[in-house]
């Protein structure tokens, strides 16, 4: 540690030292890593087809006249997916400043970049807390007073779930995640600009802390979103399983993210295959861990087979869901496993392309199975004993609209917080080690 | 080039085994690997404190064939532990457990992933050292002095006089030239040999005999039989300080363990005043033929019955009811002339029975069989017998029973 900061203040580790602004930095291995030219075209394309699309879904939801059903499931399947990558990144950067993590101070910025869209997707949830407000029950039953009272079940927990309380913990954890995802960046940007002795030490102590609270918040946010949806059901290990595919996805955005960048010349020398090869380990490992926490969480139940937990399930093997769960089973674990075991597959950068958009597929599909079967829950329960059930998956156009807004939007943040900036922090006193990285 | 306390010279006429080089970093040895791979010598190898990132390059070592014998061996131990469970399972000793079917593939997972982790673990560890030819009890090496730095703060590369392209002179010469801290000659070692020592290769025979001993008494206990008291692993869990069914019990003055109900009194919800349903008696006290009117027949009651009977009847029963269940069949094939074969709910005086009797006889046994009013509720004893009336008119259907639209497919 000592060390490392030592460094960071010799005069040859300092590219940016007398240079007016952060950005369009060149490295001493010539590498450009300036988002100049980059950022501003991608926030303008993305942002436009983030908010057209956004706007065409609102107009399909409401139009839909069905109170707003369709589009609140929709919304918040695609909204999972991309509070998944912002978290993921939160984690990922926390978690590099936790260990002192050398190798991976070259892609740090661009993990920094997509969770520092915090506030963005705290704005993004309003979709789902305004009808909330507003006294819309599609997507939580617990937020319908007159059912609440109905049920001895719900009644119960009406202490935690409740909307006040909700709503309170959504405020919460959203300010928590912006000021430490905006904090990181900015710290990260300012130490370009004029490097401080000590700093790296500092982060680890202030990564600790955050680290706990990331995952009590991460995990009640699960919780809250997602798990509430069937207010009836619990399973103590939902958030982790949540966690696990934010972790996976969020390493398949960053070499995703790395790779593009490297095909406009950024980051073209400094991102090596070393670092593709580690992040490939990373998704490799949490695709391993996904199904650890998936199969785990299944086989308590499915063994102990007591009604209030093994409902979940069932109605999730219900007609055309069963398929989607051995697609699963298939699609986001044994597939990839056997795929991406090989070292050589993670090294090629096609290979790794193909297999991290795959993943990235099946993590949606993963929250797509975690949320939509609700709604056939609900119809089962209503309906009378006997009589038969469409159990069809409920593809919709507002699944893709949403999808295509907010994963637009979520690149659009990202370019937004690139402009002026660089890509790569360039006056981290690790970032010759992590340059001169190498993995077997 | 000094060679004091070299206890290899002390025997003379040892032939050379190689020419080791010392470095002080291990840059300059990442620099000498490079020449002496690039000079083509094959038995050579380098020794450090730690491992060196790029030495495999710089030595031109093929990518190692390691993976996959573990990847096959990961895979080897997956169908194992799946293969095992199944042969327990379904083909030696087919036993339910918690109501799920024999063949339970999520109940397997956990232990064919502890067989795969173990068997790749294990065959990493053997196919290394294999690999690498090793235990090597003794090399030349251990004689010199100087090379026990290299597990502190010394690199050193050893080219091996066996070597085809190995000179005297020219070999000294190539490693000269990497400016080696210290460069030395390596004799034979005549005084150890490379054997491995009879007291190891004892104690791994008492340990492979010793390890065979459970496995020996436990098949020894299938077979025969013991007077002695079963063994307590856990006397606490077995022997718990509480009254057991039957116990005496010194708190109550006639020393009965069993209390029962309080006179005068009936706990909540154990009412059951109506006699048809929780008794199967009509008022008089005939048994009732007829279904109380809290269990009507329907679809869902039958399902209900068929799911009951194939869990507490069948074993017994048989899942058509001709007394042929899974006990009878492992009882029969014991052999041992106790057996009472199940009945046959097939007989007509099980026909003509009324509906009642048998629902007492299911709440409160029969002759061999037990009670089940404990383990089954009172509904589901009712759709019990719902769907045995279906399975008694199954096999004694006339062809008026079809359904009209359906009665075709008779012919």
């Amino acid at each position: 540690m000592a060390n490392t900061d030592k460094a960071g203040k010799s005069p040859k580790q300092q590219p940016a030292q007398g240079s007016t602004s952060a950005a369009g930095v060149t490295l001493p291995n010539g590498d450009n890593v300036s988002s100049e030219g980059l950022a501003d075209n991608v926030f303008k394309i993305a942002g436009a087809v983030g908010v057209v699309a956004l706007l065409a879904s609102l107009g399909l939801g409401v139009s839909a006249g069905d109170d707003l059903a369709q589009f609140s499931f929709s919304y918040l399947v695609a909204y999972a997916f991309v509070l998944a990558l912002g978290l993921g990144c939160l984690f990922w950067v926390t978690l590099q400043h936790l260990v002192n993590a050398h190798w991976s101070v070259v892609v740090r910025r661009l993990g920094e970049l997509f969770a520092a869209n915090m506030p963005l997707l705290a704005l993004l949830s309003l979709p789902i807390l305004i009808p909330i407000v507003m006294g819309n029950h599609a997507l939580y039953v617990w937020t319908d007073h007159a059912k609440v009272e109905a049920s001895h079940l719900l009644h119960g927990k009406a202490g935690y779930l409740n909307v006040g309380f909700f709503l309170g913990r959504m405020v919460f954890y959203f300010v928590f995640w912006s000021a430490l995802s905006r904090f990181w960046l900015k710290r990260s940007v300012a130490q370009d600009l004029k490097p401080e002795a000590g700093v790296t030490r500092r982060w680890q102590g202030i990564a600790a802390p955050s680290m706990i609270l990331v995952a009590l918040t991460l995990t009640f946010s699960a919780i809250d979103l997602l798990m509430s949806l069937d207010a009836a059901w619990f399973s103590t290990m939902f958030g982790v399983y949540f966690f696990s595919g934010a972790f996976m996805s969020a390493n398949c955005l960053l070499a995703l993210a790395a790779m593009w960048l490297q095909g406009r010349g950024r980051l073209v020398k400094s991102v090596s295959v070393h670092h593709l090869h580690d992040l490939g380990k990373m998704t490799f490992g949490f695709v391993v861990f996904w199904a650890y926490i998936a199969f785990s969480q299944f086989m308590l139940i499915w063994y102990a087979n007591i009604p209030e937990e093994t409902a979940w399930y069932k109605v999730r093997f219900e007609g055309d869901w069963k398929y989607v769960a051995i697609f699963l089973l298939v699609g986001h674990f044994i597939v990839p496993f056997l795929g991406m075991m090989s070292k050589h597959v993670k090294r090629r950068r096609g290979a790794l392309t193909a297999w991290t958009l795959w993943l990235l597929i099946m993590q949606y599909v993963d929250l797509y199975y975690l949320v939509q079967p609700t709604r056939l829950a609900r119809v089962l329960e209503e309906a009378p004993a006997g009589e038969a059930v469409n159990a069809t998956l409920p593809f919709h156009l507002l699944d893709l609209t949403c999808l295509l807004a907010l994963v637009a939007l979520f690149i659009a943040g990202a370019a937004f917080n690139a402009r002026k900036k660089n890509l790569v922090p360039v006056n981290d006193p690790r970032l010759e080690k992590s340059l001169a990285f190498t993995n077997l | 080039m000094s060679t004091d306390n070299d206890k290899a010279n002390d025997t003379g006429s040892a032939p050379l085994h190689g020419l080791l080089a010392e470095y002080d970093n291990p840059t300059a040895l990442v620099r000498a690997a490079e020449k002496v791979r690039d000079a083509q010598y094959e038995h050579w190898d380098t020794y450090t404190p730690f491992p060196i990132h790029g030495m495999d390059p710089a030595m031109g070592i093929k990518p190692t064939v390691l993976p996959w014998i573990v990847f096959w061996a990961g895979l080897t131990g997956c169908v194992v532990g799946v293969g095992f469970q199944y042969w327990t399972s379904v083909i030696d000793y087919p036993w339910v457990i918690s109501g799920k079917p024999f063949w339970s593939i999520a109940a397997n997972v956990p232990i064919a992933f502890e067989t795969t982790v173990l068997f790749s673990a294990l065959t990493t560890l053997g196919a290394m050292l294999a690999l690498n030819g090793l235990p090597h009890p003794s090399h030349p090496l251990d004689l010199k002095r100087r090379f026990a730095k290299v597990t502190d703060d010394r690199f050193f590369l050893l080219i091996e006089a066996r070597d085809k392209k190995f000179d005297a002179t020219d070999t000294r010469a190539l490693l000269e030239s990497t400016h080696p801290a210290v460069l030395d000659d390596v004799a034979e070692d005549r005084v150890t040999s490379d054997k491995l020592p009879t007291v190891i290769l004892g104690a791994l025979a008492v340990l492979t005999t010793l390890a065979i001993l459970p496995f020996a008494l436990a098949y020894k206990a299938r077979v025969s039989k013991s007077d002695q008291p079963r063994i307590h692993l856990v006397p606490n869990m077995d022997n718990q300080p509480h009254i057991k069914a039957q116990q005496e019990s010194p708190i109550f003055a006639d020393l009965r363990g069993m209390r029962g109900d309080v006179p005068g009194t009936v706990a909540q919800g154990n009412l059951q005043e109506d006699d048809h349903l929780y008794r199967g008696k009509l008022e008089g006290g005939a048994w009732a033929r007829t279904f109380p009117k809290e269990i009507a027949p329907s679809e869902q009651n039958m399902k209900r019955g068929e799911r009951e009977f194939g869990i507490f009847c069948a074993p017994c029963h048989g899942l058509s009811g001709h007394g042929d269940g899974m006990i009878h069949e492992r009882a029969a094939a014991l052999g041992q002339g106790t057996w009472v074969q199940p009945t046959n709910l097939h007989q007509d005086y099980l026909r003509q029975q009324p509906v009642g009797e048998l629902y007492n006889s299911i709440t409160h046994g029969v002759r061999n069989m037990p009670g089940y009013g404990h383990q089954v509720s009172v509904e589901d004893r009712w759709n019990i017998i719902l769907y045995m009336r279906a399975l008694q008119r199954s096999t004694a259907a006339a062809p008026t029973d079809v359904p009209e639209s359906e009665r075709g497919a008779l012919k």
